[in-house]
């Protein structure tokens, strides 16, 4: 069926060449589709945006490519392997509003639960979970915070958890679900400016992303959907007014030169 | 009967005792219910098991413990499968599913406990007693099997800490770990069961809810970690088990199981009123103290702009005249603040109502106020 | 023709099938609610009136609730005799609304007046254990043969005899467990159990009592209710505790546990009837046995040398196979 496959020491390989490719794949929630025979393709190294109206199934696409939702049909391949095979090599980084944050725990104790993968069972975190995860606290600027109780944090500042969290699993593929949703623009500029540096040491990085308006400065790839794959490849050729206006339907309102601006109450402003 | 032959009494301490070790493990277990929201399941595992005690006399022919407390860890289980198949089946939420299996189970219960009244045959002899338990009458070998039980338990839960923490917190981001979460909380689940199988005798189906429940949710208000949590909880849930042993024993016709019950919702009480940070009382003091210190600072502002507009920094002003500027009486502000230091009583014209000046450190926190709230109309 | 003959003679056999039943539908059903009030209808009855229990060997009184197939035998029976006083706490309301049709008698509550009853400080009603005391059982007997007499008056001479005859029995029983407790030495002549269904018997016979848990199975026993049974089971040094038929033996097990604690060795004496008789078909389940087989436990556990049976009672024990020890 297709012809880049391969057989490496775990089975067939397809596609080792993408980060991300995506076959077929569908998901239907009690007969209603969330996601429609979905072919997608991202290349490593590339900060990928998703982007779609409500209900597109943008945060259904990484919870099925991480199996936390049952597929209906379709294959889901990362670097060429099953999502279990190399689980150790991707990272998730949930909406925020996925946890209670009245949880009592600190923000310390949250970035380590990002090491719990790799220590494995009856093994405590140690000295050395305790650095990384420091280390990873004073990447997302919040170092002074490690002790404080998250229910005490900004919005802004459980989100920089939630991204140390994800940073400590030393991932070569990050999904974050709206990092940048309600967040203050210290927060925001924080956020990008450290998927940017995870970009040059040669990670990849797919954000379901809120905001048309900020596509185009952040990102170099983008998947627009809308149950299905509207579009999909590098900004500049597949961000166009066009292609949003297939996804949005009529609730685009053009702003020249700035990409399009949703008015059905998506994106930010 | 003094205190000392009270407290040394053998019957005490062995009641004492296993209420210690339920508080144990009802604290510890009950810590991750609550804070997996799932309290109702502690409740709806705790009538499950009066099925499972009538079945287990059923099939062993007499009041064999060990048949009883398995057949209540079985239909506990029975009860938790139920729950989850209706939540996963059908478009029920989980506090539905747990009301239905709840009822359904303590119902099939009550009418098996009926059908054996019926039965007659000597041995069925207070099957009933399960219902709120029978403290006073536990014996030593039921410590060792209770004691077990929690030691068990208590293992489980230090052995895979860190497991049960995530997938307490964060369930999704634990699978994509590679965690077999849903293993994980079936362990959980069924060691809630299994504190239930401990404080059968001891408080009832009925009761146990409120000891699952009760010590995690008073140790909740007073800490910010979760070990913190699960040690108080435990320590909370051992206390409320000796007092309410202890205060049984005071008087004859005392129930000891509902007294632990007692005096665990005892402690959730004074835990949401006291505790600091986030009890009501605490919170309604700091509301109070803040409106106190607002007036205050409102009165000293408006005494130092009187007196600028006077331009006598030592201006008397009138106490009347505060109360209409503030529309309230002022007389226990200005004795606040004077008690601070912070004005002074003026001799003058004391025929016509007191007055108040300034003293420096008045003054002082009166300029930053104004210069707090900046420039406006007075 | 031959058409018509068998057709006749199905008809006739129906008209018999349903003459029969109706003919075995003769003697009156009497119900009753606890075994001992039973087995006074029954011997006062005999052959006159079908008697059944409503309650079986082991069930409590106290607490057992009428289920909607006991309603309906309640209805279907021809008269209805219960204890009274409280004993059958949970079916007071059932009771009223059948009285409505048909005859209902509170036996006890006849036959003994509220001035003879025992009234414990901690409850607010009568002790019902009435039968305990088996002079005072035996003016049931009175009581059961009117109702008796009254549903079927072709049997009333027949009746009334046979009640005099077995309150005759009755009052030799009373005499007789009365010499037998008395053979218990002083000291340890106190009658320990799980609850208070003994206190009749004590005053009858000249025992002292002590009920764990009090008067109703409904209420749980606490700590102070066990340490003061262990401190009196220590301070009288009794030999023996007694489990009940219808209670928990907790309770029971651990007073012995902690007097033995503290160094008093305190045996575990045989089961006793209280809220219910023995099995049917044996001595314990009639009456005149339960009683017997209380007080030769109870004797014998404390230490006591029971009498030989009196001649009143010979037949029944040769019926029952029971040794006279005479």
């Amino acid at each position: 069926m297709n012809e880049r496959t391969a057989t490496g020491p775990q089975g067939p390989v397809h596609e080792p060449g993408l980060a991300l490719h995506v076959e077929d794949l569908t998901v239907s929630y009690q007969g209603r589709p969330a996601l429609w025979d979905i072919d997608l393709d991202v290349p490593p190294g590339v900060m990928a945006a998703i982007v779609g109206p409500n209900g597109a199934g943008k945060s259904t696409l990484i919870k099925s490519v991480l199996e936390l939702v049952p597929r209906t049909a379709g294959h889901v391949y990362l670097f060429g392997q099953p999502y279990r095979t190399v689980r150790r090599r991707v990272a998730y980084v949930p909406q925020r509003s996925a946890v209670d944050w009245d949880f009592p725990t600190t923000a310390l104790d949250v970035v380590m639960m990002g090491r719990y993968g790799h220590l494995g069972w009856l093994r405590r975190p140690g000295a050395g979970e305790r650095r990384r995860a420091m280390a990873a606290l004073e990447e997302v600027g919040i170092a002074e915070l490690a002790g404080r109780q998250i229910s005490q944090l900004s919005g802004g500042q459980q989100q920089r958890v939630f991204v140390a969290r994800a940073l400590v699993q030393e991932a070569d593929l990050y999904f974050l679900d709206e990092p940048m949703a309600g967040v203050d623009a210290t927060t925001e500029r924080a956020i990008v400016r450290l998927l940017e540096d995870l970009r040059a040491r040669g990670k990849t990085l797919v954000v379901v992303h809120h905001d048309l308006q900020t596509v185009r400065r952040y990102f170099d790839w983008i998947v627009i959907l809308n149950v299905r794959v509207i579009a999909q490849g590098p900004v500049e050729r597949a961000y166009t007014p066009e292609n949003l206006r297939r996804a949005y339907g009529g609730q685009i309102s053009l702003i020249e030169g700035f990409g399009a601006r949703a008015t059905d109450g998506v994106s930010g402003e | 009967m003094t205190a000392w032959d009270l407290l040394s009494d053998y019957t005490l301490h062995t009641v004492a005792m296993g209420a210690a070790i339920l508080g144990v493990i009802s604290g510890v277990l009950g810590s991750f219910a609550v804070l997996r929201q799932q309290s109702l399941m502690g409740d709806a595992l705790s009538h499950a098991a009066l099925p499972g005690v009538c079945l287990g006399f059923l099939v062993a022919g007499t009041r064999d413990l060990g048949w009883i407390l398995g057949g209540a860890l079985f239909t506990g289980g029975l009860a938790a499968l139920t729950v989850l198949a209706l939540t996963r089946l059908s478009r029920l939420k989980t506090d539905a599913a747990i009301g239905i299996a709840l009822s359904v189970f303590f119902a099939v219960g009550v009418v098996l406990l009926t059908v054996i009244q019926r039965m007659g045959g000597a041995s069925q002899a207070g099957l009933e007693t399960f219902l709120f338990g029978q403290a006073a009458a536990i014996l030593r070998s039921d410590l060792v099997l209770m004691g077990g039980v929690t030691g068990v338990a208590l293992t489980v839960v230090l052995a895979l800490w860190k497991e049960f923490k995530l997938v307490t917190f964060d369930p999704e981001f634990a699978r994509t770990l590679g965690l077999p979460v849903t293993l994980l909380e079936v362990a959980l689940t069924v060691m809630v069961a299994l504190a239930v199988v401990v404080g059968l005798q001891m408080v009832g189906v009925v009761l146990m809810a409120a000891m699952v429940i009760a010590p995690a949710a008073a140790a909740r208000q007073w800490v910010s970690r979760l070990e913190h949590m699960v040690v108080l909880a435990a320590l909370i849930g051992m206390a409320s088990g000796i007092v309410g042993a202890v205060i049984s024993a005071l008087g004859a016709g005392l129930a000891t199981g509902p007294l632990i019950v007692l005096a665990a919702s005892a402690a959730v009480l004074v835990s949401i009123l006291f505790a600091p940070g986030r009890g009501v009382v605490w919170e309604a003091a700091g509301r109070v103290r803040e409106r106190r210190r607002l007036r205050g600072r409102q009165v000293l502002a408006t005494m130092l702009s009187l007196a600028r507009e006077h331009g006598d920094p030592d201006y008397p002003a009138e106490q009347g005249m505060l109360d209409a500027y503030h529309r309230l009486g002022t007389h226990g502000v200005l004795e606040r603040l004077e008690a601070r230091g912070q004005v002074r009583r003026a001799r003058h014209m004391p025929g016509e109502g007191r007055h108040w000046v300034l003293t420096p450190e008045g003054r002082r926190e009166a300029e930053r106020t104004l210069a707090e709230i900046g420039p406006g109309g007075r | 023709m031959a058409l018509i003959r068998l057709i006749g003679t199905l008809a006739a056999g129906a008209a018999l099938a349903f003459a029969l039943p109706a003919g075995a539908a003769e003697k009156p059903r009497v119900l009753a609610t606890v075994g001992m009030l039973a087995d006074v209808a029954a011997n006062v009855g005999g052959d006159c009136v079908a008697v059944t229990a409503m309650m079986g060997p082991g069930t409590d009184p106290h607490l057992y609730q009428a289920s909607a197939g006991d309603v309906r035998t309640l209805f279907a029976a021809d008269a209805i005799l219960y204890v009274g006083h409280n004993l059958e706490g949970q079916l007071g309301e059932v009771f009223a609304s059948v009285a409505e049709r048909k005859p209902t008698r509170a036996v006890a509550e006849a036959a003994i007046p509220t001035g003879e009853l025992i009234l414990p400080e901690s409850a607010d009603y009568a002790d019902p254990h009435v039968w305990m005391d088996a002079r005072l059982w035996a003016r049931t007997a009175e009581v059961v043969a009117g109702e008796l007499a009254a549903l079927v008056p072709g049997c009333a001479d027949a009746i009334r005899a046979r009640a005099d005859a077995y309150a005759a029995e009755l009052e030799a029983l009373d005499d007789w467990v009365r010499a037998s407790v008395a053979s218990i030495p002083d000291r340890q002549r106190v009658l320990v159990t799980a609850h208070d269904a003994f206190a009749y018997y004590g005053r009858a016979y000249g025992i002292e009592v002590a009920g764990i848990q009090g008067i109703s199975t409904e209420s749980e026993a606490g700590i102070a209710d066990i340490r003061a049974t262990v401190d009196l089971v220590v301070a009288r040094e009794v030999p023996a505790v007694f489990i009940e038929s219808t209670i928990s033996p907790r309770t029971v097990n651990a007073v012995i546990e902690a007097a033995n604690q503290r160094g008093h060795e305190v045996a575990l004496g045989p089961e006793l009837y209280s809220d219910a008789m023995g099995e049917a078909g044996t001595a314990a389940g009639t009456y005149i046995g339960m009683i017997h087989a209380n007080t030769m436990a109870i004797v014998s556990a404390l230490g006591g040398r029971p009498l030989p049976l009196p001649g009143e009672l010979v037949a029944w024990a040769e019926r029952w196979q029971v040794p006279t020890g005479g």
